[in-house]
């Protein structure tokens, strides 16, 4: 640790010198009362030391790889065991989601369909076709006025005969 | 030092754990129950999956009752922070009287009601309206609502549903089990956010069945539609109509006025009044329509036959005391299809003599009078046959002629269903399909003979092309029926009226092969414009014709026919001529329903003289008879004849002597 005290002694040395690491000798005991007394490992000094390692050359370790690869494989096999209890949860839970927003809008497109049909029926109510008619002066036909061109039950096409 | 330090760590992270460990135990196991159960609480919602009610369905499909998702107001009045304010607030929101709404609402706060449904069935706006308000003290409640979408029609044999949607009356109450289905239940669980996640459902939902009425909505509508405006027209109380396939039973209509939409809930005494099904439930004096009964037993159990003379005796007779009026001028001799045509209440007594009292009750019974005809209607009347044991001196006479019977319209649909297909007993049904299940139908009972029925089939065309229901007869179609004009019993003054009739007509068509039965009654008419003839006869030829129209039934007859026209002495009276001849004193036998023909009345021997004889499937001569003659001619070789013009017969085709073929009909052609 880099006490206060020994940066000051640091930079009054000058430079280019390195001061070894000492540890100082203890105080006489005849001590200037206004002297303060040493903080803990007052005594140690760290100085930097430049290292050269750029010859350093990476080597694989022979021995290295195997655990390595089996770190690897134990945690892919436990990321596997872990997705496969979870994932079927997951997907439930989110195909529960899906499955009651399905829920809900077919009851709603229920309830809608059978508000239409409601209004359908009110439309083609006969009280109702009869006020259309009058109001397009159609006259009601006479039997056997009308012929289907098809078959009686799937025609859509009729004839009125004059 | 750092070893102690160490181990007071290692003991304290001990306990921490311990303390922990104890925790999840006590929260996993210990309450376990009773937290999974607050959390149920919080997660899930036990929700009911609606059933909706059974839709009830014409013949063709047509939607005729229906139910819908609606929703209601409900608020609390306790918790109402301003009585007013709020129902004013609501009373603007959902269309509603304020003043109503606010003394609903004040009542129900001063009775410490917490709950008061302000409105029941609010449209989709409303609900939005509502909830875009975000007050809390406003609740909506999902739930579902009966329509009826085409009003008033069909509204007696629909019936109607509570608040709860249980049916009340007609079919919706009579079929509620099938209509009403089971409603489910379902565990929702939900998220923090109120989402579902997942359902657990517990009881699945039975939706109601559909019900498939044999109704055709299209010829009901025209039947009500008619029959509104022979009630108004002739001032009568009420009336009904019924349509019916006399083979299977099938009801194709049945109508009756007034009538009510059972869309709105019931309201004063006149709308429950309405909500009575004429057709089925209030029986009435059927008068001269029951004189088909009475000649369908002489023709099975006397010898009597369509040409057989009845002595009308002048229009008079007395029984055991009491002198019966014929209501017309009197008759002397007519041919029974003549008593018939005519409508002769005194021949009708004579034939019914000759049956007998026995053989009379046995054919009452046999054409289903007196017995309810099980159509699953609730209320229905099985009108009103006293027991043989129970018959006055003079019951078989008024029986006779229709009087001390009351039946219902659809027990004469009935019975007119024995004429028409053949002497068949048919079970009325209403009913065509429950869901996809088409309900079977039950044997018919024999009630007659089947050349019994045919002969009273052209006893009963005699009546509408020269006897009392002319106004009856169909262009293109060949048409039976009988009118009835009954007076009406005062229970209070115990005579009958002398101005308020049951007018009524029941008949068929075509007559070689009935498709359809009609039947119309128009309760208390006024005068001599609500006599059968003149009041129900025009509804029976509205309805027979769009019926048959509807049905696609192939005419048998040539269009644009003249109408037929008798020889001058011969010329039909109206009903109207029934007129008091008698003594002017009540007269329960007298029903006003005949005409004047006594005097023109042609004995058999007459008869057989004027008819030239003719071989056997050939046609006969009929020039230079009577239209009477030659229809009595005609009808005794059970051939048919379509007269035209008035006079004497001048013209026939086919020619005389030629080939008769099997329903083939003869032109006769009448000139003076």
């Amino acid at each position: 640790m880099a006490t206060l005290p020994a940066f000051f002694r640091r930079t009054e040395t000058p430079a280019g010198a390195e001061a070894p690491a000492v540890r100082l000798a203890a105080v006489p005991a005849e001590r200037d009362p206004y002297l303060l007394r040493n903080l803990p490992h007052d005594d140690v000094i760290f100085w930097g030391k430049k290292i050269d390692n750029s010859h350093l050359v990476r080597q694989t370790d022979p021995r290295g790889g195997r655990p390595c690869w089996n770190v690897i494989a134990t945690a892919g096999v436990i990321l596997a065991l872990l997705l496969g209890v979870l994932a079927p949860s997951v997907a439930n839970r989110v195909a529960g989601y899906q499955l009651e927003a399905l829920r809900v809008e077919a009851q709603n497109l229920a309830d809608e369909r059978r508000t239409l049909e409601l209004q359908e029926a009110q439309l083609l109510s006969p009280a109702r076709l009869q006020q259309l008619a009058q109001k397009q002066n159609l006259a009601t036909p006479t039997p056997n006025q009308v012929s289907r061109l098809e078959t009686k039950g799937e025609s859509k096409v009729a004839m009125v005969k004059k | 030092m750092v070893e102690r330090r160490l181990v007071c760590l290692a003991g304290f992270v001990l306990v921490w754990g311990a303390a922990i460990f104890g925790k999840l135990i006590t929260l996993q196991v210990v309450d376990h129950q009773n937290y999974v159960r607050k959390a149920r609480a919080r997660q899930e919602q036990m929700v009911e999956i609606r059933a909706p009610r059974g839709v009830i369905l014409d013949r063709m499909g047509h939607r005729l009752a229906m139910s819908v998702p609606t929703e209601s107001v409900l608020v609390d009045p306790l918790k109402l922070p301003n009585l007013e304010v709020d129902a004013d607030l609501l009373a603007r929101e959902l269309h509603l009287d304020r003043a109503e709404l606010l003394e609903r609402i004040q009542s129900a706060h001063d009775h410490h009601r917490g709950y008061l449904w302000v409105k029941r069935g609010i449209t989709p706006q409303e609900a939005d309206d509502l909830r875009n308000l975000k007050l809390d003290w406003i609740h909506l409640d999902g739930g579902s609502q009966r329509h009826y979408p085409n009003g008033m029609l069909l509204a007696h044999a629909l019936g109607g549903v509570d608040f709860e949607e249980k049916g009340n009356a007609g079919i919706e109450k009579a079929l509620d089990s099938d209509l009403r289905g089971a409603p489910g239940k379902a565990d929702i669980l939900r998220d923090v956010r109120g989402r579902g996640v997942d359902e657990l459902v517990s009881t699945e939902a039975h939706a109601g069945a559909a019900i498939t009425l044999t109704i055709d909505e299209r010829l009901q509508f025209v039947a009500e539609r008619e029959i509104a405006a022979a009630v108004e027209q002739h001032g009568a109380a009420s009336g009904s109509v019924v349509v019916m396939n006399p083979y299977d039973g099938q009801i194709l209509a049945l109508a009756s006025y007034p009538t009510y939409d059972p869309n709105q809930p019931p309201g004063d005494e006149n709308d429950v009044a309405a909500r009575s099904n004429h057709a089925v439930g209030v029986p009435f004096e059927p008068g001269s329509v029951f004189k088909v009964i009475t000649l369908s037993a002489a023709l099975e159990t006397t010898k009597l036959k369509p040409d057989t003379p009845i002595n009308c005796h002048g229009g008079v007779i007395t029984l055991f005391g009491r002198t019966i009026h014929d209501s017309h001028g009197g008759n002397g001799w007519l041919p029974m299809d003549m008593v018939l045509a005519h409508s002769s209440n005194v021949g009708a007594i004579e034939i019914g003599l000759q049956v007998g009292r026995e053989a009379m009750y046995d054919y009452v019974r046999r054409f289903g009078f007196g017995q309810k005809t099980g159509l699953p209607l609730p209320g229905e009347s099985r009108g009103r046959l006293r027991p043989l044991t129970k018959w006055g001196s003079t019951s078989l006479a008024s029986i006779s002629m229709g009087q001390e019977v009351s039946v219902t319209t659809l027990q004469l649909a009935r019975a007119a269903a024995v004429i028409a297909n053949g002497g068949l007993l048919v079970k009325p049904r209403i009913i065509l399909k429950e869901g996809e299940q088409t309900l079977p139908v039950e044997a018919p009972v024999r009630a007659i003979r089947a050349d019994t029925a045919i002969t009273m089939r052209q006893m009963m065309e005699g009546v509408v092309l020269v006897g009392t229901g002319k106004e009856a007869r169909l262009q293109g179609y060949t048409t039976g029926g009988k009118t009835g004009s009954a007076q009406i019993y005062d229970y209070a003054t115990r005579r009958y009226s002398h101005n308020t009739y049951n007018g009524s007509f029941m008949g068929m068509a075509p007559l070689t092969n009935p498709a359809v039965v009609v039947v119309v009654t128009l309760n208390g008419t006024h005068g001599t414009a609500g006599f059968g003839g003149a009041a129900a006869a025009p509804v029976f030829k509205a309805v027979a014709t769009e019926a048959l129209r509807i049905l696609e039934v192939p005419k048998d007859l040539p269009d644009n026919q003249p109408p037929p026209k008798l020889v001058a002495k011969n010329q039909l009276l109206d009903d109207v001529s029934l007129a008091d001849l008698g003594s002017g004193q009540p007269n329960i036998l007298e029903d006003r329903d005949d005409e004047d023909a006594s005097a023109q009345a042609p004995t058999p021997a007459a008869n057989h003289a004027a008819a030239q004889p003719s071989e056997a499937g050939t046609v006969p001569n009929f020039k230079g008879m009577t239209l009477r003659a030659v229809l009595t001619e005609a009808w005794a070789r059970g051939i048919v004849v379509q007269p035209d013009g008035s006079g004497v017969a001048r013209v026939q085709n086919p020619a005389p002597g030629s080939a008769l073929h099997q329903g083939e009909r003869i032109r006769v052609q009448f000139t003076k």
